[in-house]
C-alpha cells in the first residue's frame, strides 16, 4: 500500500468536486477526480486508486452502476456519496457493493475519517490462521480461501469475516460490529452490516439462503459458527 | 397507527353496526307490523261481512222452504182434521206432516171433544210443547184482527231457538176456523255447520291473508332497505376516506334520486380532496426539490469552510486580521445552514411518508450517554438510567429525539437537566426534566408546531424552529408520543413514550410499501 493514499472522487458537479478535491488534498490524500461514471471507471483502470469515492447522481451512468461494475472486476473500497438521505438510495447502494456511504452536505473531516477507516480494513494483522470449515482465514496474509482456492473479498468483507472469527461461537451485536469494522459512532447504520454479511455469505457459504458459519442471532446481531 | 386505537376504532365500527342493525329492524319491523295491520282490518272486514250476508242468505232459504212446507201441510193435513181430534189422529197427522221433504218435528195441539187438550206429536223425544217459546204459542193462538193482515184470523209465526246448543227454527200456525195448532221444529244443525265451515275457510284466509301480508312487507322492506343499507356502507366508506366510492343508480325512484345525489356530492368532494391535496403535494415538492437544490451548493461551501476554518485555526497568519471575523461569521451561518436544510430535508421526508424505520436492539442508556457525549453535555445533564434497559428502535431516531429535547432544555430551561429512563409495560418512558421558569400555558399546546417560537423578540440563534416538531415526528414514526408539561417543582417536563419493540411497524411498512420500493428503482 502506499503511503499517500490516492483516491479517486467521481462527482458531476464542478464545485463539490473542486472543493471536496480542495478539502481532501489538505487532508493529505492524493486525489484524481472524473465527472462522469464512464471517465472514472477509465481513471480506475489506469491509475489504480486505493479508495473511490463516488456519487450517486451522475449523468449517463448512476453511481449504482459504476458500483457494481467496480465490483465485477475490483474488491477496493468504496465510499457512496449521496445527495439523497432516502432511505431506499442507502438500501439499494449498498446491495450494489458499497462498504459506505455519506450523505450530502458532507464535512470534509467526515469523509476523511470514514476514508481511513476504510482503508484501515485492508491493514495486515500480525496473526494465524483459524479454519472454519472448508474456509480457511489466514490473518498475516489476509487471504480467506474456500476449498483451497482464494475468494475475492473487499477489505470491510475481509474485516467483518475478522471480527467474527476472533470471537467464535459468540454474538456481536449490529452496533458493535459498526464500530469494530466501520469504526462508526454509536449513530451508524445498522444496514451497512446486514448489506456486508449478505454480501459475505454469497462469498463463503455454500447455500448463502440458508447460512450454517455466519449465523443470524435474532434480535442481536451475528455469530460465526464452525459448522459441526 | 397503534393498536390501542385499532382496537379502539374496531369497537366503535362493531358498536355502529349493532346500531345500524337495530335501526334497520326496527323500520323493518315497523313496515311489518303496518302491512300486517292493514291485511287484517282489510280480511277481517271482507270475511266479516261475507259471513254475514251468506249466514242470512243460507238461514232464510231453508227457513222460507222449511215455513212454506209447514204451512202446506197445515193447510193439506191439519185442517182436514175435525175440530176435535182424537189424540190417534193427530198423533197420525203429527207423523204424517213430518214426513214431508223438508223433516221436520211437528207437534199438533188440539182440544177433543171433552175439552181436554190432547197434543200430536211425530217425534215425542225431541219436540213437546215445552220446546216451543211462550211467546210464540201467545203469538199463534193471538186471533188477528180481521183488518190488519190480509183478513186471516191467525199467522204463522216463527223463531230461531238455540236449544241444548243445537240452533233450531220453530214455528207454529193455527188453523184458521177452530182447527189443531201446528208447532214444527227444524233443526238447522247441517245450517249451523255449513256456516261453521265458513267461518274457519275465512279464518284461514285471513290468517293467511296475514302471512302473505308479512312476506310482502319483508320483500317490500327488503327492496327499501337494501339501497338505504347500500347508501349506509357507501357514506361510511366515503368518511373513512375511500373518495371513489360510488353507487349504483338503477331505476327512476326517490332512491335512485338519493343515490344519484350522493355520487355526485362523492365526485365533488374527490375532485376538490384531490384538487386540495395536490395542490398540497406541489407545494410540498417545492420544499422537498429546495432543500435538495440547496444541498448541492451547501455541500461545497460547507467542504470549502471547513478549509477555512482550519486555516484559521492553525493561525499561520495567513489571514488578514480583517477577515478572521468574517471567515468565522460564513463558517457558523453556514453550520446552521446546513442544520436547517437537514431539518428540512427530514421534515418534507415525514411529510411524504418515506422516512422509514431501520430498528436495531439497544440498550437506551447507552444510546442516552452517547448522545449526551457527543454533544459535550454531560456537564449540564443528570441521567437517571439503569443500564440492561434494551428496546427494539431506531437508534438514529432516538438520538434525533433526545438531542431535541435535551437541547431544547437547556437552551430554555437551564442546567441542569434531569434525564430520567423507565420501563411500563411494554412502553419505555424517557422523561427529560428542566430548571427552568416552566413553559407559559398559552404556549404549551405550540410547542410541537413548526416554527412556533414562543415570543417574536427571542433570539434567532435559537435554533430552527423544526427541532421539537421533528422529535414529535420520530416519535409517531416508532408508534410513541411526546409530552410536554409543566413539573408543580417548577421546570419544564417532556415525557417519551416509545414501545419497546417497533420491528412490528417495519414489517408492516416492508409490507405496505413494497410496491412503492420497487416503483422507486
Amino acid at each position: 500500500m502506499a503511503p499517500v493514499p490516492s483516491l479517486l472522487l467521481i462527482e458531476d458537479d464542478d464545485a463539490i468536486r473542486t472543493a471536496l478535491e480542495l478539502s481532501l488534498t489538505r487532508q493529505g490524500h492524493r486525489v484524481a477526480t472524473a465527472a462522469t461514471g464512464e471517465d472514472g471507471l477509465k481513471l480506475l483502470r489506469e491509475q489504480r486508486p486505493d479508495l473511490i469515492v463516488l456519487d450517486v447522481m451522475l449523468p449517463g451512468i448512476d453511481g449504482f452502476e459504476v458500483c457494481r461494475r467496480i465490483r465485477r472486476t475490483d474488491q477496493l473500497p468504496i465510499i457512496l456519496l449521496t445527495a439523497r438521505s432516502d432511505d431506499i438510495d442507502v438500501v439499494v447502494g449498498l446491495e450494489s457493493g458499497a462498504d459506505d456511504y455519506v450523505v450530502k452536505p458532507v464535512q470534509g473531516r467526515v469523509l476523511d475519517a470514514r476514508i481511513r477507516a476504510v482503508l484501515r480494513r485492508g491493514e495486515r494483522e500480525s496473526s494465524d490462521s483459524a479454519t472454519f470449515g472448508n474456509v480457511v482465514i489466514d490473518r498475516s496474509a489476509m487471504t480467506v480461501t474456500k476449498n483451497g482456492e482464494d475468494l475475492q473479498l473487499t477489505p470491510t468483507e475481509l474485516r467483518l469475516l475478522l471480527e467474527l472469527s476472533r470471537r467464535p461461537g459468540q454474538a456481536l451485536s449490529r452496533q458493535q460490529l459498526l464500530r469494530l469494522v466501520w469504526e462508526h459512532d454509536y449513530l451508524g447504520d445498522s444496514r451497512l452490516v446486514d448489506a456486508c454479511v449478505q454480501r459475505l455469505r454469497a462469498k463463503v457459504e455454500d447455500v448463502p439462503s440458508s447460512p450454517t458459519l455466519i449465523r443470524t442471532v435474532r434480535g442481536v446481531g451475528y455469530r460465526l459458527d464452525a459448522p459441526q | 397507527m397503534t393498536d390501542p386505537q385499532g382496537g379502539r376504532r374496531g369497537l366503535s365500527a362493531a358498536r355502529r353496526t349493532v346500531q345500524s342493525r337495530i335501526r334497520f329492524t326496527s323500520l323493518r319491523l315497523r313496515l311489518v307490523v303496518v302491512f300486517g295491520l292493514v291485511a287484517l282490518t282489510a280480511a277481517v272486514s271482507a270475511s266479516a261481512i261475507a259471513y254475514w250476508l251468506n249466514r242470512e242468505a243460507v238461514l232464510t232459504r231453508t227457513q222460507d222452504a222449511v215455513l212454506r212446507d209447514f204451512q202446506q201441510e197445515m193447510q193439506n193435513r191439519a185442517s182436514s182434521l175435525p175440530v176435535h181430534p182424537t189424540q190417534d189422529e193427530l198423533q197420525h197427522t203429527a207423523g204424517q206432516m213430518a214426513n214431508s221433504s223438508q223433516r221436520f218435528s211437528v207437534l199438533l195441539v188440539a182440544t177433543d171433544e171433552q175439552g181436554r187438550t190432547v197434543v200430536g206429536n211425530s217425534d215425542l223425544d225431541t219436540f213437546t210443547l215445552e220446546d216451543v217459546p211462550k211467546s210464540l204459542q201467545k203469538a199463534v193462538n193471538k186471533q188477528q184482527t180481521a183488518s190488519s193482515a190480509g183478513g186471516h184470523a191467525y199467522h204463522l209465526y216463527w223463531q230461531r231457538i238455540v236449544d241444548g246448543g243445537k240452533p233450531s227454527l220453530v214455528g207454529g200456525a193455527k188453523v184458521i176456523g177452530g182447527g189443531p195448532t201446528g208447532y214444527m221444529l227444524k233443526s238447522l244443525e247441517p245450517e249451523a255447520k255449513d256456516l261453521n265451515s265458513l267461518a274457519w275457510s275465512l279464518g284461514i284466509a285471513t290468517g293467511l291473508a296475514l302471512i302473505g301480508s308479512a312476506l310482502l312487507a319483508q320483500a317490500a322492506a327488503t327492496t327499501v332497505l337494501k339501497p338505504v343499507h347500500r347508501l349506509g356502507i357507501a357514506a361510511r366508506r366515503l368518511g373513512e376516506g375511500q373518495l371513489d366510492t360510488r353507487l349504483r343508480v338503477s331505476g327512476t325512484d326517490e332512491l335512485a334520486e338519493l343515490s344519484r345525489t350522493f355520487n355526485s356530492a362523492a365526485e365533488s368532494l374527490e375532485k376538490k380532496v384531490a384538487d386540495m391535496s395536490s395542490r398540497e403535494e406541489a407545494s410540498r415538492r417545492f420544499v422537498a426539490d429546495m432543500s435538495h437544490e440547496l444541498r448541492t451548493p451547501l455541500t461545497a461551501i460547507t467542504a470549502v469552510t471547513e478549509v477555512l476554518e482550519e486555516e484559521l485555526d492553525a493561525g499561520t497568519g495567513g489571514l488578514d486580521p480583517m477577515i478572521e471575523p468574517a471567515v468565522r461569521l460564513v463558517v457558523s451561518e453556514t453550520r446552521r445552514l446546513n442544520d436547517l436544510v437537514e431539518n428540512l430535508m427530514e421534515v418534507t421526508r415525514f411529510d411524504a411518508g418515506t422516512a422509514r424505520l431501520v430498528v436495531d436492539y439497544v440498550d437506551i442508556a447507552d444510546q442516552i450517554t452517547a448522545c449526551i457525549d457527543a454533544r459535550a453535555w454531560l456537564d449540564a445533564v443528570e441521567l437517571n438510567a439503569e443500564r440492561g434497559i434494551m428496546a427494539r428502535l431506531d437508534p438514529r431516531r432516538l438520538d434525533v429525539i433526545l438531542a431535541n429535547l435535551i437541547g431544547n432544555a437547556l437552551k430554555h430551561g437551564g442546567s441542569p437537566v434531569r434525564v430520567a429512563v423507565r420501563e411500563e409495560g411494554e412502553e419505555l418512558v424517557i422523561e427529560v426534566r428542566d430548571h427552568g421558569p416552566g413553559i407559559p400555558e398559552d404556549v404549551l399546546p405550540h410547542v410541537f408546531d413548526r416554527f412556533y417560537k414562543a415570543s417574536a423578540s427571542r433570539p434567532r440563534s435559537e435554533g430552527s424552529g423544526l427541532g421539537l416538531s421533528i422529535a414529535m415526528e420520530n416519535a409517531h414514526i416508532h408508534g410513541g408520543e411526546i409530552t410536554a408539561a409543566n413539573s408543580p417543582e417548577g421546570g419544564a417536563v417532556f415525557t417519551l413514550r416509545l414501545p419497546r419493540d417497533a420491528s412490528p411497524l417495519v414489517e408492516e411498512e416492508k409490507r405496505n410499501g413494497n410496491g412503492t420500493k420497487g416503483n422507486a428503482r
